[in-house]
């Protein structure tokens, strides 16, 4: 009936060679209620997921690529990066498939577990390929890959090939239902260290914060225009320990001015856990200086 | 009138299936949806309407509110604590075949984090007056309890609403909640 050399016929017919090369890279992970998500078949013994997507708990029931049903242990999270790792009971076979680098206005095809062995596909564009971003739990996520495409929640978690078949990550769920990718490059880093620690260290005050403009009578002493108020304290964490307070007005720790969110986010990275800090605050119309100890982030 | 209209009306006595793990929520709910005049029907019953506290049952064709749960899938999404108002309310919306989602819902999802409006930010004198506002209490409250003048309280007030972009106080309560979400990190 249809014309085989029909430039239509053939796109269609690659994409499906596509998916059909991408459904052995996809499992579900059960949730519970008959509702799962997608997970990324990564390598032998670890399947990656979205982190945001996952209960706290620590075993899942997984549908491995063909519907075999094995139990999988949690290995590792980091909210900051939104992957985290399982070991499946059982090993699963981990199809090549290259890493690949997003463009804007590339074909994007976004692969999903069906919850019985199979896959689900999207086909959208890269919408946006950008550089480096901060996520809001201080992640650094290597590149901007913003898709247009519609995903289902349980889809979240899949991969996302480009035009050739390569890899460029992982579907994740962004603010307003925005659908982007955790970048290929992002989880091979995160990966590693996952499986290591189970967790990403990052340094930690124990304080809850939020951005509040510097009142007008202290704007001189503290020499800038904001800083971040401490809303709570976590009981003896360093911060409880060096005498800080709710209400004191952080300026700044070890000179790097709070009034912005990524460089405050930059300093306390893995290598700043038990470094000594000094942390100027504004407390009772005055301002201050106080000595801390950078602890390791407790698991969210 | 439509069908949907009418279905809008406060005095149309829509049939509600309840599902709840907890027999606490179960009975606190059904006593809630008994005095809004819904007739409370049993899970297998015909039901206008499934309530489900948390998410919605696994192979539910009807239509639901879920309480709490983030379903995509589902036409009434409300926050776990939504009050009795926005219960009735959400029936009423979802019978009538509209969709109910909370604000905020969609914001939710893994993102960049945001560097604040320097010219917006609040003060700490001004989050004090926005903490009394989200009570409820009057500005001569308001002075009573911050031991400063009804003028000053007035002032306050004002620039709250222009840094908010609010034009009544519960606007401002709620916007000042949603920045609160977005701008709060932990260190």
């Amino acid at each position: 009936m249809s014309d085989p050399k029909d430039p239509l016929v053939q796109f269609s017919k690659a994409l499906v060679s596509r998916v059909e090369a991408g459904k052995d890279a996809v499992a579900a992970i059960r949730l519970g209620h008959g509702r799962h998500v997608t997970a990324l078949v990564w390598q032998s013994g670890v399947v990656v997921a979205s982190e945001q997507t996952l209960p706290r708990q620590e075993e899942f029931e997984l549908v491995a690529p063909g519907g075999s049903v094995m139990t999988a242990k949690l290995a590792g999270r980091d909210p900051s990066t939104n992957i985290a790792i399982l070991k499946p009971a059982e090993s699963i076979a981990v199809p090549a498939i290259a890493a690949g680098e997003a463009q804007t206005g590339s074909v994007a095809l976004a692969i999903g577990a069906d919850g019985a062995g199979g896959a689900s596909a999207r086909l959208g564009l890269v919408n946006l390929a950008g550089s480096e971003w901060h996520s809001s739990r201080g992640g650094l996520i290597d590149r901007r890959i913003v898709l247009d495409v519609r995903l289902a929640r349980r889809e979240e978690g899949g991969p996302v090939f480009d035009a050739a078949g390569a890899c460029l990550g992982m579907s994740t769920f962004g603010p307003r239902g925005q659908v982007i990718v955790i970048p290929t490059a992002t989880i091979q880093r995160i990966v590693p260290q996952l499986a290591k620690d189970g967790r990403i260290a990052r340094g930690w005050l124990g304080v809850t914060l939020q951005a509040v403009a510097v009142p007008d009578a202290l704007r001189e002493s503290a020499d800038q225009s904001s800083g971040l108020m401490v809303m709570s304290v976590v009981e003896d964490g360093p911060a409880a320990q060096a005498g800080i307070v709710a209400g004191d007005i952080i300026l700044s720790v070890d000179g790097t001015s709070t009034h912005r969110f990524r460089k405050i986010a930059r300093h306390f990275g893995s290598d700043s856990i038990g470094r000594k800090a000094e942390v100027r605050l504004i407390r009772g119309g005055g301002v201050m200086t106080v000595q801390t100890t950078i602890a390791e982030r407790q698991a969210a | 009138m439509s069908e949907a209209a009418r279905r809008l009306m406060p005095n149309e006595r829509l049939r509600v299936a309840l599902h709840a793990a907890d027999a606490l929520r179960r009975a606190t709910l059904a006593r809630t949806l008994a005095e809004d005049g819904y007739i409370v029907v049993g899970l297998a019953g015909a039901a206008d309407v499934v309530l489900a506290d948390g998410s919605c049952p696994a192979g539910e064709t009807r239509i639901v509110v879920a309480l709490g749960g983030n379903d995509d899938d589902v036409a009434g999404v409300l926050p776990l604590d939504a009050d009795t108002n926005q219960i009735d309310a959400a029936i009423r919306a979802v019978a009538a075949g509209l969709i109910v989602r909370p604000p905020g819902a969609r914001e939710s999802g893994f993102g960049a984090m945001r560097e604040t409006d320097g010219q917006a930010l609040l003060t700490p004198r001004e989050l004090e007056v926005l903490a009394a506002l989200a009570e409820g209490l009057t500005n001569k409250a308001i002075a009573r309890r911050l031991d400063i003048s009804l003028h000053t309280v007035k002032f306050h007030v004002e620039s709250l609403f222009r840094k908010l972009g609010a034009r009544t106080r519960t606007e401002a309560v709620a916007k000042a909640s949603e920045r609160r979400r977005r701008e709060t990190i932990v260190l």
